[in-house]
C-alpha cells in the first residue's frame, strides 16, 4: 500500500510533501523492523542452547571484535530473505535463514578497516547456502578491491548438503573461498581466522588456508572429517576434541597459532594480530609510537644469561628486557617450544623476534620459516638472538627429513626482504647459524655478546669427529690441540677481529644498538617478497 | 578574647636570623613556611635520595649529608650556613640527648628542651621517678618480691607480669584471675630465664581498654609553662597513630584539668623548655590516667592543637622561646576553640595486609576544604627508605560530629594515583560507627587485624568500574571523530551499538541512553548514568540517582580512579602474557619492594607446609615466605641483601605428586 501511494504520487506528478514524506517514513520503519528480525538470527531456542555453551551470538563477537565504538557498515544483512522458506508451509517463510546465516561487513579494528565474515552458527549450524557462499564471496571481492584485512569468525557446519549441487561444484561456489583466501594472502591482504566452532570438511580449510589462525580450547574443532565419518571410514571411535580440538592443533599439529580460553579472549588475540599489520599506506609512513621501557633494567640481562652457553635458561628472559614495555606477542606458543617466535616493539619500530630456546626441530624450522614469511608480508623488520648448537641428528629425524625442513626455514630466511638483525647471544653452530640469519644470510646487522661462540661445531665434537675419522677415537694426543684450536677461533674476539661481525657489545646494551639499527635500516624502502622453491 | 599571637606576629624572634631544619618531608616544609612567614632564612638538608625533595627545593639554602642522623655533618652544615638555630622536626635526631648536646657544645641552639631534660626524659625509668615525685600518676607496679610475697588476691586484677629485663612479648602474661596467677609467674620466669638469662619478673597494672590522651605543654626560659590542652590518639595500630583529635571527645572538663596540670606540674618538675607533649593512658574502666612518656619535641599531630587553639603557630612560638623570648600570653589567654582532627595519609596497602607501598605518584589532589600538611608531588617516586607517611589532613569544626564529616569530605576530597595510600581505610575509619561514637580505644585496630573485632572493609569496586568504563568510553568517542568511521557505534538502520570497555571485566557503556552493564551474560547488572561533570580528571556521574564523583586517570594499558579516597586500578588483561606464573602455582613472588633478609632453603631441598623459606624486609617490617605445600624448591630467585622489585620471583616450590 504504502508502495502504491510513492509509485502514484511520482506518476501523477504530485510533489505534495507530507503524503511522499509520510510514505518514506513508514518505508523506513518497515526496514527497520526487517534489520531488526534479521539480526535476531535464528531462533529462541538455538540462541540459547548457543549461549548456554558460553558462546557469543554472532553480532556480540562482532561487536567485541572491533574496536570500542567501532561502526559497522554491514552488508546485505537481508541476504536470502524470502528464499528459503518451506514452501509446504502456509505463506512460506521468509526468515527460514536470516542473513543468509552469516554476517559481513566492514568495521574498524585496531584503528584500520577491516572485512568481517562471520557464521551464524544459531542458523541451520551456520552451513553454507549457495547465498551464504555468494555473500561470503561478495565480502572477499570487497577485501580484494579495497585491500582490506579479511577476519574470520569461523562457526559452520560446512555445505548445506541438501543443496549441495549449488554450493559445491561450480565457480562461484564454496571451494572459491579459499581460492580466494590464497590470492588476497598472496596480494598482501591479512587472512586471519579464528575458529570459534564447528570447521569442518571444506570449512577447515578457513582457518589452514589462513596467515595466522586463533581456535577456543573446548569449542573450535577442525577437521576434513568428523567423528562419524571417520567412523564409517576406518571404523576408528574418537572424539572431537581428540580428533581436532584446540589443543590437538595448538600443540601438536600446529594447524592453529594462538590457543584461546573462550569466545572473548579469541576476539582479542585476533585485535592483537591486527595490531601487528602493516599501517595503511605501508610501514616506512609511520613514525614510532611512545616508547615504553622494558619492565626489567637491561643490567638485569646479567643476571638472567648464564655465562656459560651450555646451560640452559629461557630466552623470553632476554626478550623481556629488549623489548618496549616487556610485551610479546608469541606466535605458535605451544608449538614447536625450543623456537620462540613473536611480534613486539624496539624503539617503537615492530619487529618479528626469532630466538632459540633449545635444539631445532622439524616443527621448529617450520614454525621459523612461517613466522618468517608472516614478517615478509607484513613489512617487518626481523631480529634473530641467536644461540643454537644446530639442528637435532639421529636416524630418526633424518630419515623423516630434517634437512628438508632445515631447508624450508633457510629459504624463507634468504629471501627475506625486509631488513635482518642479528644478535648472537649464545652459541652459533653448524646449520643453525644458517637458518638463523648468520652472516652469510645477510642480515643487515650481526652483533655479539662477550659470551658467544661461533664454529662450524663446538671443538669437543670436532676433536671427537675428527679423531674417530682419523681412526684414532679418544686419542687425547690428537684431540687437545683441536680443541684448543676451535677454542681460540671460536672467540667472540677471533670473530670480530676479522670483521665477522660488526662488533662484540654488552648486553645490556642491546636494546640501544638494535633500536638504532632499526632506525638506520628505516631509511631504505622493501623490496616485494618473492622465494624460491619450498621443498616440501 | 585578647590574644596577642592572633594575626600571627611577623616579627622575626630576637637573634634568629638562619634557622637549619634537620629534617625532611612535610614536617621541614612546615616550619619553612613558619620561617618564612618570620623573615627567618631557612637551611635545609639534604641525603642524596632527596636532592630534588620538595623540602630541599623550598629552603634558601641546602645542604647535603650523607644522612640525616648524622649528627657531625649536620652540625657542621649548621655552623658552615651561619644558622643560630637547628629545628629537629620530629624523628630523625629530634630526641637524641647527644645531638642536643653536640648543638649545644658548637654554640648553636636547638629549637627544644636542653640535652639534660631530653636525657633525663628519654630515660623511662628516669622519666616515671620524676613523675612520681611530681605527684603525676604513673602505671601501679610491684616489684617481684613484693608480688610473691602479697597474697594474690589483692592484686589490681588485671595486671600484667613481665620480664624485667625483657621486650618483644617473650616472659609477658596478663593475668586476669588470681586462680590464674601463680601458674603465669612461673611461666613467665621460665620464658624470660630462656629468653634473658635473668627470671626478674615485673608485675604492673593491666590496663584491658584505654585511650592515648596527651597534653601539650609550652614552656619558656622564664619560668612560665602553659598547656595546651590535651589531644586523643586512641586511634592506632601498632602504635602508629592513624587519626588524632583535640580535645579529647570522652574528657569532661574535670579530667581535663586533672590531666593539664600533672602536664604542667611535670614540666616544671623538670624544668622542662619548648614544646613538649606528655603522654597518658586513660584506663576506659576506671577512668584513672596513667603517665607513659614525655615527647621532648614537636608532635606529628600538632596542627590539632593550634587549630582548637585559635590558629596559634607552634612552631612560631618554639622558635621565639628558643630565641630566648617569653611567652607573650599565659594559661589564661587560652581557650578551646571548637573541634580539630588530623588523619595520617600512609604510603600503605591499609585493606592489603598494611604492606608498604613504593610507586611514582601520578596524579596527587588535596582536599581545598582542610589544611594538608605533605610533601608530596606528582611524579614524586616514593620508595620505602624513609618514613611512609605522606602527608596529613587536618580539619576543623565547631564540634566533634562536624569536625568528623569535614574529615570524611576532606577525605573523599583527597586523590593520590599512582601508588596506593591508606587515605580509603582512614576514610572508613572516620565513617565507623565505633569513630563516631568515641569508642575506639588504643587496642581496637590491633585487635581488628587479628580478626577479633570486625575490620573495616574497603570501599566496593562497582561503582569505579562503572567510572573508568565511563571515562574510556567518553575518550574514545571525543579522541575518534570527524571521519566517517568515528567511533560512534553506527550500525545501519539502528541505534549505535553500546561501547564495549574491558576492564577486569567486560563493561558496556550506552552514553547516549545513559545505560551502563556490568558482569557476565549469567548476573549482568544495569545502572541509569547521566554525567553531571567531566573536567581536568574529576567525572562526576549519577548512577541511579546517586552522586559519584572521583579522580580518573585511563592509560593505555591501567585504569586508575580514586574514590572515597580509595585508589582502584584496573588492569587490561594482556592477551598474549598468559605464561607469567600463576598465584597458587608455588612460585613465591615478592609481594612487596625491599630487601632480603634471609635465604633459608637451597635448591632442590624438600620442604613441608609453612616451612620458612626467607625473609623479606620493607620500611622495617619483616614478611616471612613459606612453603605454600609439601614440595621441593625449584629455583631460589635473590640472595640475601639482595634488592628485589615488587613481583620478584624469589622461590619457586615444586608440589609432591
Amino acid at each position: 500500500m504504502n508502495v502504491n501511494l510513492v509509485s502514484m504520487s511520482v506518476t501523477s506528478g504530485v510533489t505534495t510533501g507530507p503524503v511522499k514524506g509520510e510514505g518514506l517514513v513508514e518505508l523506513v520503519a518497515e526496514l527497520r523492523e526487517k534489520l531488526e528480525r534479521a539480526r535476531r538470527g535464528g531462533s529462541e531456542s538455538a540462541r540459547r542452547k548457543h549461549t548456554d555453551r558460553g558462546k557469543l551470538l554472532v553480532r556480540d563477537r562482532v561487536d567485541r571484535l572491533l574496536d570500542p565504538g567501532s561502526p559497522f557498515l554491514e552488508l546485505s544483512p537481508l541476504a536470502a530473505y524470502g528464499m528459503y522458506g518451506d514452501p509446504t508451509l502456509e505463506g512460506g517463510d521468509d526468515w527460514a535463514v536470516p542473513s543468509a546465516s552469516i554476517v559481513t561487513g566492514i568495521g574498524r579494528v585496531a584503528g584500520r578497516e577491516c572485512v568481517v565474515v562471520a557464521n551464524d552458527a544459531t542458523v541451520k549450524g551456520g552451513t553454507y547456502y549457495p547465498l551464504t557462499v555468494k555473500k561470503h564471496l561478495r565480502a572477499q571481492t570487497i577485501a580484494a578491491e579495497n585491500h582490506l584485512p579479511c577476519l574470520y569468525l569461523v562457526d559452520s557446519g560446512g555445505a548445506f548438503l541438501p543443496m549441495q549441487d549449488e554450493v559445491f561444484p561450480d565457480r562461484e561456489h564454496f571451494g572459491r573461498i579459499f581460492f580466494n583466501q590464497a590470492n588476497l594472502s598472496a596480494k598482501g591482504i591479512p587472512q586471519i581466522a579464528s575458529v570459534m566452532g564447528s570447521c569442518t570438511a571444506g570449512g577447515a580449510y578457513v582457518p589452514a588456508m589462513s596467515d595466522e589462525t586463533v581456535i577456543v580450547r573446548n569449542q573450535g574443532t577442525i577437521f576434513l572429517g568428523g567423528p562419524p565419518l571417520v567412523k564409517a571410514a576406518t571404523g576408528e571411535v574418537v572424539t572431537a576434541e581428540e580428533l581436532g580440538g584446540g589443543d590437538v592443533h595448538a600443540r601438536t599439529s600446529g594447524v592453529v597459532d594462538h590457543l584461546a580460553e573462550d569466545d572473548a579472549h579469541a576476539l582479542a588475540i585476533v585485535r592483537s594480530i591486527v595490531e601487528t599489520l602493516p599501517p595503511v599506506g605501508g610501514r616506512a609512513q609511520s613514525r614510532p609510537v611512545d616508547v615504553e621501557e622494558p619492565h626489567e633494567p637491561p643490567e638485569s640481562l646479567y643476571d638472567v644469561v648464564p655465562a656459560d652457553t651450555r646451560t640452559p635458561y629461557d630466552v623470553r628472559e632476554v626478550i623481556r628486557r629488549i623489548v618496549d614495555g616487556s610485551r610479546f606477542h608469541e606466535f605458535k606458543k605451544l608449538y614447536a617450544e625450543t623456537l620462540v617466535c613473536g611480534f613486539a616493539r624496539i624503539w617503537g619500530h615492530e619487529v618479528g623476534i626469532v630466538a632459540n630456546n633449545g635444539i631445532l626441530f622439524s616443527e621448529s624450522a617450520l614454525k621459523g620459516a612461517h613466522f618468517v614469511q608472516l614478517c615478509n608480508q607484513r613489512g617487518i623488520p626481523l631480529v634473530f638472538l641467536q644461540n643454537i648448537t644446530g639442528f637435532m641428528v639421529g636416524k630418526e629425524y633424518e630419515n623423516k627429513g630434517i634437512a628438508r625442513d632445515g631447508a624450508k626455514l633457510v629459504t624463507a630466511v634468504a629471501c627475506s626482504v625486509v631488513p635482518k638483525f642479528t644478535v648472537v647471544i649464545g652459541g652459533s653452530f653448524g646449520a643453525g647459524n644458517y637458518g638463523m640469519c648468520g652472516r652469510a644470510y645477510d642480515p643487515r646487522f650481526l652483533w655479539m655478546w662477550p659470551n658467544a661462540r661461533i664454529s662450524v661445531m663446538g671443538g669437543e665434537q670436532a676433536a671427537s669427529v675428527l679423531a674417530t675419522v682419523a681412526g684414532r677415537p679418544d686419542d687425547e694426543e690428537l684431540m687437545a690441540p683441536i680443541r684448543d684450536q676451535y677454542e681460540t677461533q671460536g672467540s667472540p674476539y677471533y670473530s670480530t677481529a676479522r670483521l665477522w661481525d660488526d662488533g662484540v657489545i654488552d648486553p645490556a646494551e642491546t636494546r640501544r644498538v638494535l633500536g638504532m639499527g632499526l632506525a638506520a635500516t628505516a631509511n631504505a624502502p622493501v623490496a616485494e617478497p618473492s622465494y624460491g622453491i619450498f621443498r616440501m | 578574647m585578647n590574644l596577642n599571637y592572633n594575626p600571627p606576629s611577623v616579627a622575626q624572634p630576637g637573634g634568629l636570623q638562619t634557622v637549619l631544619i634537620a629534617n625532611r618531608g612535610e614536617i621541614a616544609l612546615r616550619v619553612m613556611r613558619t620561617c618564612a612567614r618570620l623573615g627567618v632564612r631557612t637551611v635545609a638538608l639534604f641525603t642524596d635520595a632527596d636532592a630534588s625533595a620538595p623540602h630541599t627545593r623550598a629552603a634558601d639554602e641546602a645542604v647535603r649529608v650523607p644522612s640525616y642522623l648524622d649528627i657531625d655533618a649536620v652540625v657542621a652544615a649548621a655552623v658552615d650556613s651561619g644558622a643560630q638555630a637547628i629545628h629537629p622536626g620530629y624523628g630523625f635526631l629530634s630526641e637524641r640527648a647527644a645531638f642536643a648536646e653536640a648543638v649545644e657544645k658548637a654554640g648553636l641552639v636547638l629549637v627544644g628542651p636542653t640535652a639534660e631534660v631530653m636525657e633525663r626524659m628519654g630515660r623511662k625509668d628516669a622519666a616515671r621517678e620524676i613523675a612520681v615525685a611530681a605527684r603525676v600518676p604513673v602505671v601501679p607496679s610491684y616489684s617481684m618480691t613484693d608480688a610473691r610475697a602479697s597474697v594474690s588476691y589483692e592484686l589490681p586484677y588485671p595486671v600484667l607480669v613481665k620480664a624485667a629485663a625483657g621486650g618483644g612479648g617473650k616472659g609477658m602474661r596478663i593475668v586476669r584471675t588470681p586462680e590464674t596467677y601463680a601458674e603465669a609467674v612461673l611461666a613467665a620466669a621460665r620464658e624470660a630465664k630462656a629468653a634473658f638469662g635473668d627470671d626478674t619478673l615485673l608485675l604492673e597494672k593491666y590496663v584491658e581498654s584505654g585511650r592515648h590522651v596527651e597534653v601539650q605543654v609550652l614552656a619558656d626560659h622564664h619560668g612560665t609553662v602553659v598547656h595546651l590542652y590535651e589531644r586523643d590518639c586512641s586511634a592506632q595500630r601498632r602504635h602508629q597513630k592513624v587519626i588524632e583529635e583535640a580535645p579529647a571527645p570522652t574528657v569532661d572538663a574535670e579530667l581535663r584539668h586533672r590531666l593539664t596540670s600533672s602536664a604542667v606540674a611535670l614540666a616544671r618538675a623538670v624544668g622542662y623548655t619548648n614544646a613538649g607533649t606528655v603522654e597518658f593512658l586513660v584506663d576506659n574502666s576506671t577512668g584513672e590516667f596513667y603517665f607513659l612518656e614525655m615527647n621532648t619535641r614537636l608532635q606529628v599531630e600538632h596542627p590539632v592543637t593550634e587549630a582548637i587553639c585559635g590558629g596559634l603557630d607552634l612552631v612560631e612560638h618554639q622558635l621565639r622561646v628558643a630565641a630566648g623570648e617569653p611567652l607573650s600570653f599565659g594559661q589564661d589567654d587560652l581557650g578551646i576553640h571548637g573541634h580539630a582532627m588530623e588523619a595520617r595519609i600512609y604510603a600503605e596497602d591499609a585493606f592489603g595486609g598494611f604492606l608498604p607501598q613504593a610507586g611514582t605518584a601520578s596524579i596527587v589532589r588535596w582536599s581545598a576544604h582542610a589544611r594538608n600538611d605533605h610533601a608530596l608531588e606528582p611524579n614524586q617516586v616514593v620508595s620505602t627508605s624513609y618514613d611512609p607517611m605522606l602527608g596529613k589532613v587536618i580539619v576543623h569544626g565547631p564540634d566533634r560530629e562536624s569536625a568528623r564529616q569535614a574529615l570524611v569530605r576532606a577525605l573523599d576530597e583527597t586523590s593520590i594515583l599512582g601508588l596506593t595510600t591508606n587515605t580509603g581505610f582512614l576514610r572508613a575509619l572516620a565513617t565507623s560507627d565505633a569513630f563516631r561514637d568515641n569508642e575506639i580505644d588504643t587496642a581496637w585496630l590491633d585487635r581488628a587485624d587479628r580478626g577479633d573485632s570486625p575490620a573495616l572493609s574497603p570501599p566496593d569496586d562497582e561503582l569505579p568500574r562503572i567510572l573508568v568504563a565511563w571515562t574510556q568510553a567518553m575518550i574514545t568517542s571525543l579522541a575518534d571523530g570527524g571521519h566517517p568511521f568515528q567511533a560512534d557505534g553506527f550500525r545501519l538502520g539502528a541505534a549505535p551499538a553500546p561501547q564495549r570497555v574491558e576492564l577486569d571485566e567486560l563493561v558496556v557503556v550506552d552514553r547516549s541512553a545513559g545505560r551502563v552493564t556490568t558482569g557476565t551474560a549469567s548476573s549482568t547488572r544495569a545502572y541509569d548514568v547521566r554525567e553531571l561533570g567531566a573536567a581536568d580528571h574529576v567525572l562526576t556521574l549519577l548512577v541511579d540517582g546517586r552522586r559519584v564523583s572521583a579522580v580518573v586517570n585511563v592509560q593505555p594499558h591501567t585504569a586508575e580512579v580514586a574514590w572515597q579516597g580509595q585508589r582502584f586500578v584496573f588492569e587490561r588483561p594482556d592477551v598474549m602474557g598468559d605464561r607469567g606464573p600463576a598465584v597458587g602455582d608455588g612460585t613465591m613472588l615478592a609481594p612487596m619492594p625491599g630487601t632480603v633478609l634471609a635465604v633459608r632453603v637451597a635448591e632442590g631441598q624438600r620442604v613441608t607446609t609453612g616451612d620458612p623459606l626467607g625473609t623479606l624486609e620493607a620500611m622495617k617490617m619483616e614478611l616471612a615466605l613459606t612453603a605454600p605445600f609439601d614440595g621441593t624448591v625449584t629455583q631460589v630467585g635473590a640472595a640475601v641483601g639482595d634488592q628485589v622489585a615488587l613481583g620478584a620471583v624469589l622461590f619457586t616450590v615444586q608440589a609432591d605428586d
